[in-house]
């Protein structure tokens, strides 16, 4: 016989605790579920977007590319406008993002006078390559993101954004 | 382990007479179902406040989707009931809630009325517990408007109109609640939507804490 | 309260260091008949039956999905308001010749008034001694007087309400995509003399209107239609074709034919 013998109390405390348990679980379960919906709801594998830019057309000067399509938001549809730096890396086509890593902000081809050759983010100086690596010493912490490109009838087709590949 | 920290707490902050004023109180075998099945009568209130928490909890959830505005309450809602996952149960929950409260309400309120258990030294219990049964309906009225589809649109005119008929004061009332004298519309949603979301609720938790201070200080009442 | 010379307390502050309460149930053998601790005893039962009450709540809300209608629109005349079904009673109450119009102020305000105040005034009005409800027959007649009259009402208004017809008003409305054929004999009669009392209230495009639904996606058979042209249907009022038979029956294949592929 062991000696710990489940006194009455100690029985009634743990079928309280399981039936309470039961109770907050049954109504708790559907609303915590219906809450975190957004990390478990599954994204649609990013559609390319059509853009007004030949592929003929385009240099190995990086160039912006505006772009535009629906973007759904729970109940609210809008139109959106990206835009990507392109340019051609002898066959193949670069499109990277603007977005710095560093917080978010617009970056231009060229925007600084001293570098010609490099993104260059004006919120807090920092700069990019062309490949979009991001220059050492400046404050961003990772290369510009690429998109994933396609063609259509020599137009250029413009995908979900990736990790930067070139580097 | 728990009772460590139990103790830890206890001796600093001497919680254990708080704990037992909540826990120690005797249950007659009067009101006890196991004893008496027709005891079961006094399970409603009890069932009143578990609905009551359960809509408080699941209104709660609900506003993380809805948009208290006339352009986007419709869409918000039929998003959460359709596409948001459970989101047909969470709303389920709410609008059946709300009806199944006020059923299990009356129910014991005719209990409290039939048991004459509202007489001295109990009046100012009951008089509280009127108050919260006008709070419930306000809260049913005024839910009812949120989804901003069309019953609720028509219902809530009706509604106003019989706010604007009492006599001298109808028509001011009417502006105040709708927001507008003439119109129906994004002022009326946006006040129902605060009367029904901060208002009500805070005005019914605090009848809530009377209704059961005052039950615990005189006891349930006695065998008929 | 143990206060007094020779006090321990915890620090600096009013909590005593010594002789605090137990954590123990009180003992309630004293006290008359089978009563029983709240906690746990009483408690557990009373979240057995929540337990229970939980199950079949959520069962009735995956069973029943809420309802939600399509989205409010004011310029929508013809729809009949419903309240939730506890104000069913008072919807009904102002129906009645001596509750509105100019009684109106009876059936909205005094009446209600009444059976609020008479409710939270109770205890002052019932101020004997008897708690039986046998022992005071006054105030349990007047309350099964009063439930009585809230059932009745409630009933009559649910009998006395079209409940298809409301179902219907309040359906959300699918964007139907429906190629009319402008071409088409039976949409030159519709659109044509015969036809104008048709379109004056399902509209040129027969998308419906305020006043009456739309012709394209209907679930109608050509016989159908026809049947509802001449005898009218819901709001809609019999012999409103003012053309031939046959151009009637043209018509109704060609609303028949006006479905989504």
């Amino acid at each position: 016989m062991s000696n710990n013998r489940v006194s009455r109390r100690q029985f009634l405390g743990y079928t309280l605790t399981g039936v309470g348990g039961f109770m907050a679980a049954g109504m708790l379960m559907p609303m915590v579920r219906f809450a975190v919906d957004p990390i478990l709801q599954k994204k649609g594998d990013g559609d390319f977007v059509q853009t007004a830019q030949k592929i003929s057309e385009l240099s190995n000067e990086p160039t912006r590319v505006d772009f535009s399509y629906e973007q759904v938001d729970g109940w609210y549809t809008s139109e959106v406008t990206n835009s990507a730096w392109v340019y051609k890396d002898g066959d193949n086509v670069i499109a990277l993002s603007p977005v710095c890593k560093h917080l978010g902000c617009t970056v231009n081809w060229g925007g600084d006078t001293a570098h010609p050759d490099q993104f260059f983010c004006p919120c807090h100086l920092g700069r990019y390559e062309k490949n979009g690596k991001n220059v050492a010493g400046t404050p961003p912490l990772g290369p510009l993101d690429q998109y994933e490109i396609s063609e259509k009838d020599g137009f250029l087709l413009i995908g979900k954004p990736t990790e930067n590949t070139l580097i | 382990m728990l009772n460590k920290i139990y103790d830890w707490v206890d001796e600093r902050l001497d919680i254990t007479p708080i704990w037992r004023d909540i826990a120690d109180h005797e249950v007659p075998e009067h009101v006890n179902p196991a004893h008496h099945f027709s005891a079961f009568v006094y399970c409603f209130g009890g069932l009143t406040f578990f609905i009551t928490v359960i809509q408080i909890l699941s209104g709660m959830f609900l506003t993380m989707y809805y948009v208290p505005d006339i352009e986007n309450a419709w869409k918000s809602v039929y998003y959460l009931q359709n596409e948001v996952a459970f989101g047909e149960i969470v709303r389920g929950m709410h609008h059946w809630g709300a009806s199944l409260v006020i059923v299990m309400m009356f129910l014991h309120t005719l209990r409290v009325f039939f048991t004459g258990s509202y007489k001295k030294p109990r009046e100012l219990n009951w008089l509280v517990g009127v108050g919260i049964f006008g709070v419930m309906l306000g809260l049913g009225f005024t839910g009812y408007l949120l989804p901003w589809d069309m019953k609720a649109l028509f219902a809530t005119k009706v509604g106003i109109e019989i706010a604007a008929s009492v006599p001298f004061v109808g028509e001011l009332i009417k502006t105040l609640l709708a927001g507008d004298a003439t119109i129906l519309g994004a002022q009326t949603l946006t006040r129902f939507f605060a009367i029904h979301v901060f208002f009500l609720p805070a005005v019914l938790f605090v009848l809530l804490a009377l209704h059961f201070i005052m039950i615990r200080r005189q006891g349930i009442s006695g065998p008929l | 309260m143990h206060r007094g010379k020779g006090m321990k307390f915890v620090g600096d502050s009013r909590v005593k260091a010594t002789g605090r309460m137990p954590n123990k149930p009180k003992d309630y053998s004293e006290y008359p008949g089978r009563t029983e601790a709240f906690w746990p005893d009483f408690l557990l039962k009373e979240w057995m039956v929540g337990a229970v009450f939980l199950i079949g709540y959520l069962l009735l809300t995956v069973a029943h999905p809420s309802p939600l209608e399509g989205q409010a629109d004011p310029t929508n005349t013809a729809y009949i308001p419903l309240p939730d079904w506890y104000f069913l009673q008072m919807y009904q109450l102002l129906k009645y010749t001596y509750a509105s119009g100019p009684y109106n102020i009876i059936g909205a305000i005094i009446i209600p008034g009444l059976a609020f105040g008479a409710l939270a005034l109770a205890p002052f009005l019932d101020t004997t001694k008897e708690r039986s409800p046998f022992k005071r027959p006054l105030p349990t007649a007047f309350m099964l007087l009063a439930l009585a009259s809230m059932i009745y009402l409630t009933w009559e208004s649910v009998v006395n309400h079209d409940w298809e017809a409301a179902e219907a008003q309040g359906q959300i409305q699918e964007e139907v995509n429906v190629e009319i054929d402008e071409t088409a004999e039976g949409y030159l009669l519709l659109t044509g003399e015969q036809g104008k009392s048709c379109i004056a209230c399902h509209g040129a495009d027969l998308a419906g209107g305020a006043a009456a639904p739309p012709l394209v996606g209907n679930e109608l058979t050509a016989d159908e239609v026809a049947e509802i042209m001449v005898n009218g249907r819901g709001a809609m009022p019999a012999g409103q074709w003012a053309g031939t038979d046959e151009e009637l029956q043209v018509v109704a294949e060609f609303i028949a034919s006006l479905k989504e592929e």
